[in-house]
């Protein structure tokens, strides 16, 4: 199937955060998005790139993600959107994000995005704490987070904005419980109608890396982390939101379309610097820096037709992450697996399904929520464990 | 090569501790003879097995055949054998003494001598070879010849006023060593009229020409195509190639009284042709073998189990080929309730068990399970009858036994003696029984303990060096059995027994071994879904119990586009690392575990 979504990667940033290992490109506080002449010389590539893909059906999402997008004016994100609707066409209702961080936006750069088409967006809160955000090397404060969210709410009321998500980071140094407790009473306040919770991962090369290695990052423990991820999901279902994925928190028909593509197995197109696309299932990546970017698209060959679809443990990675988990039986028809071969799996998954950790039922396989999907690395490991052990490997069905 | 009479031979070994530059010298040596040209040189051309390179110590001897213009004019055949440098080899050590008429003794200027070195120099000394004392490195500023000279004639009571100052690493001293070999050594006895004999004193398996065997001839020759007759082993062959080490092997018509070599004969396996046998001739056999002769007895035992149930043939043809090449390794099959199917091994020491496992995991692609290191006890049944047990967890009811004894060794430790206390402490805990403190310096010491080997061949070796800084060496020698006050203690899991982390100890440490037991164990197993009881028990008895707490948070916190392949890799590698587990009852178990019972005092 062709793809229908498509993610496009802005790099540019003020400051990088401490914890971010992402492919972003600092260009200092003052820094603007409209007349710096980095961003303008990557646009164009951007716009290369876009122009070069072989096209395909319409879009019915696009995520506009960093780094920061919303250091770009609102006409080079029009400009973006246009680009796309150039080469694909933007479906009817087609959900099309932004992130906006706070204290990066005002009101009427708002306007000026939702004027050129943006209906969905993404605030990377992390904490209403002052020190906490300094501590993560974020640029806001609290109050820029809640004056902003105040905006993103009013524009949905207005019904100029269709939805809206606020990120948050828990597992933060020093936290404790009634810490997070007040951050998340502090966020369901403002009434986001989706949130993603993130743990705080130490990734390589990272200054929190740097600085848990000299002792100086004091996480919180296994127990403690575990208390933290319980109260998120007893605070938020409480108020209403579903959990519909291990990190994902939504108000019924508010969960992202644009997320749920990556869960499901179907392909998306990836535009950008270090942005991944897998248009038909296999993932390839763009390079990780701008030089390296335009290279490749200078070189760009035509692209390879692959059609085997996303790899089966992968697709059932990214599927059990979700609370409905995956029809099981199906996937494994389509990768001409033996019935033997799933009752191996399920043998091996077998203290999870005895501890109700897994619910296998009918061809579905899914993880029970929460303990089961705070669990579920054990059960990947199971299964990916498994799955190269399923060798050689049987010919997909065409 | 016949025509090289026994007075131009010289065979010498070199008698080192590890470090002190036995392998450096001895490259050195073949340099400056012309035996390997300096572009051909492998650092430590002797040590030739990736492991020995690796870890800096010789397992395997080897040998060397110089040729050497001397001051007088004349060439000489120096032939060098290698020794190994640990103490589980000390057998083999003995029989390429016994192949020697003289000895370079080895010692760094700096450091002085070692336990391991007095040993093999007095075993070298019995064998009347003649010492050649060396002082290496004495171009590291550190180097104090005179102070060193004066130990080695305190110690050993040799006349140091002709050692040689030499630095391998430059060269210096390396042609007045190989003069003094020409000069002090003495030549071979000339018996080539008496029957041949010679002795074996390594061996190894050639996948295609069988077992090679390094010899030295002591009286007579052995000629190619000669029939011969290996006397302990009583096979009889028929040589298909004989020949010298130059240093690779080259074939010649024949070897005589003095000379060192190899021969291959289609031997299958090292277990026919074993270090400290006589070879002779088949049709004119010698009336006596050469003295001395000892089958490898293993000391110490574990079992070896297959991570993966289905590779256990593989195992057991993995086993089979190493013993083709190690006759010191014993194994039989040994059935746990809870490991499965492997096998019980012994080894000649804690070195040479890591050996042999290193070997299976690298050279046969196996993944094991080695359960903590056991010694042989002897158990006197109530019914009169004796039982030897190489396995804790087969240890018969306390009611049908009578008593246990277990081995004791005769250890001693060298070491300066500020750390006479800490190293009397630890041979305390360590059950040992001191038997006397000799000063050999001013300011260096011999301890003398006897001591249960089952105290030696845990961490022993690893905490004398941690509580001397490394200063410290030992030595020690199997002197018999006692009777002891010793128990069973085993472990439960999850309320299971768990046979491999069952161990003997002596009554008095039972519940201290125990308490850190399972506190040891309780951080070498990974939590898990439920909680797991660990508790240590005698007979039905639970003398220590400790719980891990369930596990109840291990998600990857954002798995987007480009995080997933990332991600996938690291939890595909932690997949693999769960491969190094056993799986015991629904406890999955690290190797570390297993070896829990070693590490109680980190």
């Amino acid at each position: 199937m062709d793809p229908r979504s498509a993610y496009v990667h802005i790099p540019f940033c003020h400051r990088r955060c401490f914890y971010c290992d992402f492919p972003v490109v600092p260009l200092g506080d003052k820094a603007d998005g409209a007349s710096s002449g980095s961003v303008a010389a990557y646009l164009e590539l951007l716009h290369r790139d876009i122009a070069a893909s072989p096209g395909g059906p319409p879009l019915a999402t696009v995520y506009l993600g960093g780094g920061t997008p919303s250091m770009l004016s609102s006409a080079q994100v029009a400009a973006i959107l246009e680009a796309l609707e150039r080469r694909f066409g933007l479906a009817p209702g087609a959900e099309l994000s932004l992130e906006l961080d706070p204290a990066s936006f005002d009101q009427a750069r708002l306007a000026g995005y939702l004027a050129a088409g943006i209906n969905r967006v993404s605030l990377g809160g992390q904490s209403f704490d002052d020190g906490v955000l300094a501590d993560l090397g974020r640029r806001h404060r609290g109050a820029d987070l809640r004056e902003a969210a105040g905006w993103l709410g009013l524009a949905q009321r207005r019904g100029d904005l269709a939805s809206w998500s606020l990120d948050l980071i828990q597992g933060l140094p020093s936290q404790n419980v009634a810490h997070w407790d007040d951050q998340l009473s502090a966020a369901l306040a403002l009434e986001p109608p989706h949130l993603s919770v993130y743990d705080l991962s130490i990734e390589p090369g990272t200054v929190f890396e740097r600085r848990l290695a000299l002792g100086e990052l004091a996480l919180p423990p296994e127990d403690l982390a575990a208390d933290l991820m319980d109260l998120t999901w007893s605070r938020l279902t409480a108020a209403g939101y579903g959990h519909y994925e291990v990190s994902n928190y939504a108000l019924p028909g508010h969960a992202s379309r644009h997320n749920r593509v990556y869960w499901s197995g179907a392909g998306w197109w990836g535009f950008g610097m270090g942005a991944t696309g897998a248009p038909r299932g296999r993932r390839r990546a763009h390079p990780r820096t701008r030089a390296g970017y335009a290279e490749a698209l200078a070189a760009r060959a035509e692209e390879p037709a692959d059609a085997e679809g996303m790899p089966f443990d992968e697709r059932l990675m990214v599927g059990l992450r979700c609370r409905e988990g995956v029809n099981l039986e199906r996937l494994a028809r389509q990768e001409n697996l033996k019935a033997s071969q799933l009752e191996g799996l399920r043998q091996r998954l077998a203290t999870y399904e005895q501890r109700g950790l897994l619910r296998i039922e009918g061809p579905r396989w899914r993880l029970a929520d929460p303990e089961g999907l705070a669990l579920s690395n054990g059960v990947l490991r199971e299964l990916l464990a498994w799955w190269q052990e399923q060798e050689p490997l049987p010919a997909p069905a065409p | 090569m016949t025509d090289v009479p026994a007075q131009r031979i010289r065979n010498f070994c070199i008698i080192a501790h590890i470090d002190h530059g036995k392998s450096t010298l001895a490259d050195r040596l073949l340099q400056d003879t012309g035996t390997v040209a300096a572009r051909d040189m492998q650092a430590q051309f002797l040590d030739n097995m990736e492991l020995e390179r690796e870890r800096g110590i010789t397992i395997k001897l080897q040998a060397a055949r110089m040729e050497y213009k001397a001051a007088d004019g004349q060439t000489y055949i120096l032939n060098l054998i290698d020794t190994p440098g640990h103490v589980d080899f000390s057998y083999e050590v003995s029989r390429s003494l016994l192949a020697c008429e003289g000895a370079l003794l080895v010692v760094d200027a700096s450091q002085g001598v070692e336990a391991q070195t007095l040993a093999n120099v007095y075993l070298a000394l019995e064998n009347d070879l003649e010492i050649i004392p060396v002082l290496n490195k004495i171009d590291l500023p550190g180097a104090d010849p005179d102070r060193i000279k004066a130990e080695i004639e305190a110690i050993i009571g040799l006349d140091t006023s002709t050692a040689i100052n030499c630095s391998a690493k430059t060269g210096l001293g390396v042609p007045e060593i190989l003069q003094a070999v020409v000069d002090r050594v003495p030549a071979p006895p000339d018996q080539v009229d008496e029957p041949l004999r010679a002795l074996i004193f390594d061996s190894y398996y050639d996948p295609y020409r069988g077992v090679i065997v390094y010899f030295r001839v002591i009286s007579g020759v052995i000629a190619r195509k000669d029939k011969v007759l290996l006397m302990a082993s009583g096979k009889v062959v028929e040589l298909d190639e004989v020949g010298v080490m130059a240093p690779d092997q080259r074939q010649v018509e024949s070897l005589h009284a003095g000379e060192v070599g190899y021969l291959a004969a289609s031997i299958k396996a090292v277990a026919d042709a074993r270090v400290g046998d006589t070879i002779t001739l088949a049709a004119n056999p010698a009336a006596e073998p050469l003295p001395g002769y000892a089958e490898a007895t293993p000391m110490v035992f574990c079992g070896l189990f297959p991570t993966d149930a289905d590779q256990y043939p593989d195992l057991r043809e993995a086993l089979d080929k190493l013993q083709l090449s190690d006759a010191a390794l014993k194994f039989e099959p040994e059935t746990s309730s809870a490991m499965g199917f492997g096998f019980r091994c012994g080894f000649l020491g804690l070195l040479h068990m890591e050996i042999v496992q290193e070997r299976l995991e690298r050279e046969y692609d196996l993944d094991l399970i080695v359960t903590a290191p056991s010694v042989i006890y002897q158990v006197n049944m109530i019914d009169g009858s004796t039982l030897m047990v190489d396995n804790p967890a087969t240890l018969p009811d306390p009611q049908k036994r009578e008593s246990i004894e277990e081995p004791y060794v005769k250890l001693e430790i060298y070491t300066p003696n500020v750390y006479n206390g800490a190293l009397m402490e630890l041979c305390q805990e360590r059950r040992g029984e001191f038997i006397d403190m000799k000063y050999i310096t001013t300011d260096r010491v011999t301890l003398h303990y006897e001591m249960p080997l089952a105290e030696v061949v845990t961490d022993f070796f690893d905490q004398m060096k941690s509580r001397t800084k490394g200063y410290a060496s030992m030595e020690y020698s199997l002197i018999g059995y006692r009777r002891n006050e010793l128990v069973r203690l085993d472990v439960l899991i999850n309320g299971e027994r768990a046979d491999p982390l069952t161990t003997i100890v002596h009554r008095d440490k039972s519940y201290n071994v125990g308490k850190s037991l399972v506190e040891k164990l309780k951080e070498l197993i990974p939590r898990q879904q439920f909680k797991i009881p660990i508790q240590a028990s005698i007979g039905s008895r639970i003398i220590a119990s400790e719980s891990i707490s369930a596990i109840r948070k291990d998600v990857l916190a954002k798995c987007y586009g480009g995080d997933i392949s990332r991600k996938k890799k690291l939890l595909k590698k932690q997949a693999k690392g769960k491969k190094r587990m056993k799986a015991m009852g629904r406890v999955e178990v690290p190797q570390e575990a297993f070896m829990a019972v070693l590490k109680l005092n980190q």
